[in-house]
């Protein structure tokens, strides 16, 4: 046997369970009755986000449904964390275009460099986060996808203090 | 001393800094020589004239009281040229402005962006703001030969183009047309652009005005590796780069030698240099050791390197010298025609030939090295020099004896080609039909997938560089062949092209002397080339 067992002796009224357990349900009855609540009713409610919000991107279109990209390459470029993939090609009026443009959302660290970087404002980040999905696969957005998008583009700076001083 | 007569050398300061140059060099080269690269858009240093138009190196020299063109103006003794001077600074900044004023800037979509000289100087300038309101005039793109797109509004009008085609070329059937702003690029009306050297107007474009077709919205600038290589065309070999991108090759620059090439290459050759790389390839060493029935026949079945290799040098050691025959492409590299060599050496095998496709000559006409040569190899002066034979016609199989390929595409053998061989090795970047009789087919690099050497037309050595991965398992030919000969106690397996060459070097006459950093990247003559530089090709071994 390793060494004495020192056995503490602690008196009824602070080991017994009841007067906590009272405690803890007037707490209860306190929150459910009081009319400050603070529980949020998601999905029903949902948050209100700040406009500088960085969320899942969205790519702007021409009023004709285009895309705006140009696959000038500079966000693959400018992208920390290499999650863009662009093939660039030739439309059949000569225009340059995104053959392939896929943004690989679960790698993305929403910087906001890309959008930053567009030279056409062609890419954004949103005002946005119900992204959940049923497979990895899902979360890389491909062109179709990005043009899709509904939600708020991202303002990256204050319009009003642009140098956010 | 210098009365009259006329000095070898000039000294003068630019910059703060004194130099001395061969007189008769212009200060923009003089410039060069202290490290100050004045900007330029219409001098060229390959091309002879030097209109002095677009103002742009204007530089100011005390004692004169207006900006000099740089391009122009000769060095001369005491003479004190400031290139940066406020004075020399706004002059450049004001011809920025004005080539912006109908300028696209649509560097986001333009070929040349990140490599442009209009970009880069816009940068260094400053000019950032425009102050003309006036909407600029669109021209839009126009195709200026079958191959080559010119967009009118991103061209500067420095006339490299147009230069290049009449006083390089001897070509005039490029012109500017109209004035003013209104100026463009265009052939001479009711004539054609049609000339084996008119890709190179692409390279001396300052900016992106003119496109290779081939290349338009390929790559980026910065996404792009260069290598330095040669062209594996025809015997000029012209030293290039190969600007590669995901494992592809997107386009071909030729890179300058004084010696070879000047600053040119001929179209054929861009074009060859992308095809050599296409195709389906001989990605794993196959062997047709019996597969378990038997120890003779059987399929050809695909085996790791370590097991073809031991197999292939019992099979050699077994044979002994039953002599034989062999087929050399003669686009195959110097390292890998002389460990072939050795291993023929061993069986006995002293006849190799090698089978060189013909086409039509061009010449480049102020540029007497260069030329679109009639054989279409690279290296065939190597394989010359590696006892090869030149000969026509297809390839006949040995009947007995051993039958070594390395790399023919084998068009015309018959379908037993090499049916009646004792031991058939094949090595070869693809895998053609009558390759499929081999006992054993090793996989090899292309010249553009390894680090080598080719011989030219006038048995110049020049070193070419790995630009691609191989695919698959294939490996530089020298890699295989030195492990191969050290599995029969011949040497060591060599990793780095340097111990190919430095062997190469010590067994071979023709390549004695010469070492992988001393040929560096213009070339080397081999040992006893220079009293046949007339353009002999063959064995210049005897005299070394
Ligand atoms: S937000 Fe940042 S990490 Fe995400 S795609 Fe854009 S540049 Fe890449
Ligand atoms: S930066 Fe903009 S235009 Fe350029 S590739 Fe990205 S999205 Fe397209
Ligand atoms: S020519 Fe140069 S400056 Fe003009 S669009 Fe192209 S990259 Fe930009
Ligand atoms: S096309 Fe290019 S090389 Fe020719 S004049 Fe215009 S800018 Fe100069
Ligand atoms: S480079 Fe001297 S004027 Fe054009």
């Amino acid at each position: 046997m390793p060494g004495d067992v020192k056995v503490v002796e602690r008196p009824r009224a602070e080991s017994s369970y009841v007067r906590a357990a009272a405690k803890g349900m007037s707490i209860t009855m306190r929150h459910l009755l009081s009319p400050n609540k603070k529980t949020q009713q998601y999905p029903d409610e949902k948050w209100e986000l700040a406009p500088r919000t960085r969320g899942t991107h969205r790519m702007a279109v021409h009023e004709d449904g285009r895309a705006k990209c140009v696959a000038c390459g500079l966000c693959p470029t400018v992208c920390p964390v290499n999650c863009i993939k662009l093939v660039p090609a030739e439309d059949e009026s000569g225009e340059r275009y995104a053959a392939i443009y896929e943004i690989d959302e679960f790698r993305c660290i929403f910087c906001g460099y890309c959008q930053e970087v567009c030279p056409v404002e062609a890419i954004h980040l949103g005002v946005h986060y119900e992204n959940a999905e049923y497979s990895r696969e899902r979360w890389v957005y491909d062109l179709e996808r990005l043009v899709e998008q509904e939600h708020d583009v991202t303002a990256l700076w204050d319009p009003q203090d642009p140098a956010s001083q | 001393m210098a009365e009259n007569g006329a000095k070898a050398t000039v000294t003068l300061t630019i910059d703060g800094v004194e130099v001395t140059v061969p007189s008769g060099t212009r200060v923009i080269e003089a410039a060069e020589h202290v490290g100050v690269v004045v900007p330029r858009y219409c001098y060229h240093p390959g091309i002879p004239t030097r209109p002095a138009q677009c103002r742009m190196c204007l530089v100011e020299v005390e004692g004169r009281p207006k900006l000099e063109p740089s391009c122009t103006l000769q060095a001369a003794d005491d003479m004190v040229v400031n290139t940066a001077s406020d004075t020399a600074r706004t002059a450049r900044q004001s011809v920025i402005e004005f080539l912006l004023v109908n300028h696209p800037l649509d560097c986001p979509i333009c070929d040349a962006a990140g490599q442009c000289m209009l970009q880069d100087y816009a940068y260094v300038t400053n000019q950032l703001e425009s102050r003309v309101d006036e909407p600029k005039r669109i021209m839009g793109r126009d195709r200026i030969s079958d191959d080559i797109l010119y967009f009118a509004d991103r061209c500067v009008i420095c006339t490299r183009c147009v230069r290049f085609m009449r006083d390089v070329a001897e070509d005039d059937s490029l012109i500017v047309a109209q004035r003013g702003d209104k100026a463009y690029i265009d052939t001479f009306p009711g004539r054609e652009l049609d000339n084996p050297f008119q890709g190179n107007i692409v390279d001396v474009c300052p900016v992106g005005a003119l496109v290779h077709e081939d290349f338009v919205f390929k790559a980026r600038s910065w996404d792009m590796d260069a290598t330095a290589s040669v062209c594996p065309g025809c015997p000029t070999g012209c030293n290039v780069t190969i600007d590669t991108k995901e494992n592809q090759i997107v386009r071909v620059k030729p890179r300058h030698n004084a010696a070879v090439n000047s600053w040119w290459m001929c179209d054929y050759g861009r074009k060859h240099l992308v095809m050599t790389n296409r195709g389906v390839r001989a990605e794993v060493p196959l062997i047709r050791d019996g597969g378990g029935d038997g120890d003779d026949g059987g399929e050809l079945r695909p085996v790791d390197w370590a097991t073809a290799l031991d197999w292939v040098a019992e099979k050699v050691a077994a044979l002994g010298a039953p002599g034989g025959s062999a087929v050399v492409s003669p686009d195959a590299s110097n390292e890998n025609l002389f460990y072939l060599r050795t291993l023929l050496d061993r069986l006995g095998v002293a006849d190799a030939a090698f089978r060189v496709p013909q086409g039509e000559t061009a010449e480049l006409p102020t540029v007497p090295t260069l030329k679109l040569r009639a054989d279409r190899a690279a290296n065939a002066a190597g394989a010359g020099f590696f006892g090869g034979r030149r000969a026509d016609g297809p390839p006949d199989g040995p009947a007995g004896g051993a039958l070594v390929v390395l790399d023919d595409e084998l068009e015309g053998a018959g379908e037993d080609f090499g049916g009646s061989a004792d031991f058939f090795l094949y090595l070869g970047t693809r895998l053609p039909g009558p390759a499929r009789n081999a006992d054993a087919v090793l996989p090899i690099a292309t010249f553009a997938e390894m680090d080598g050497t080719f011989t030219n037309f006038e048995n110049r050595v020049q070193r070419f560089h790995q630009a691609l991965r191989p695919p698959g398992l294939a490996r530089p030919g020298w890699m295989v062949l030195s492990r191969v000969l050290a599995r029969l106690g011949d040497g060591e397996a060599v990793n780095d092209v340097r111990g190919a060459f430095e062997r190469m070097a010590a067994q071979a006459p023709a390549f004695a002397g010469l070492t992988w950093d001393g040929i560096g990247l213009k070339g080397a003559p081999a040992a006893g080339s220079a009293a046949e530089a007339a353009g002999v090709a063959g064995p210049a071994e005897a005299g070394a």
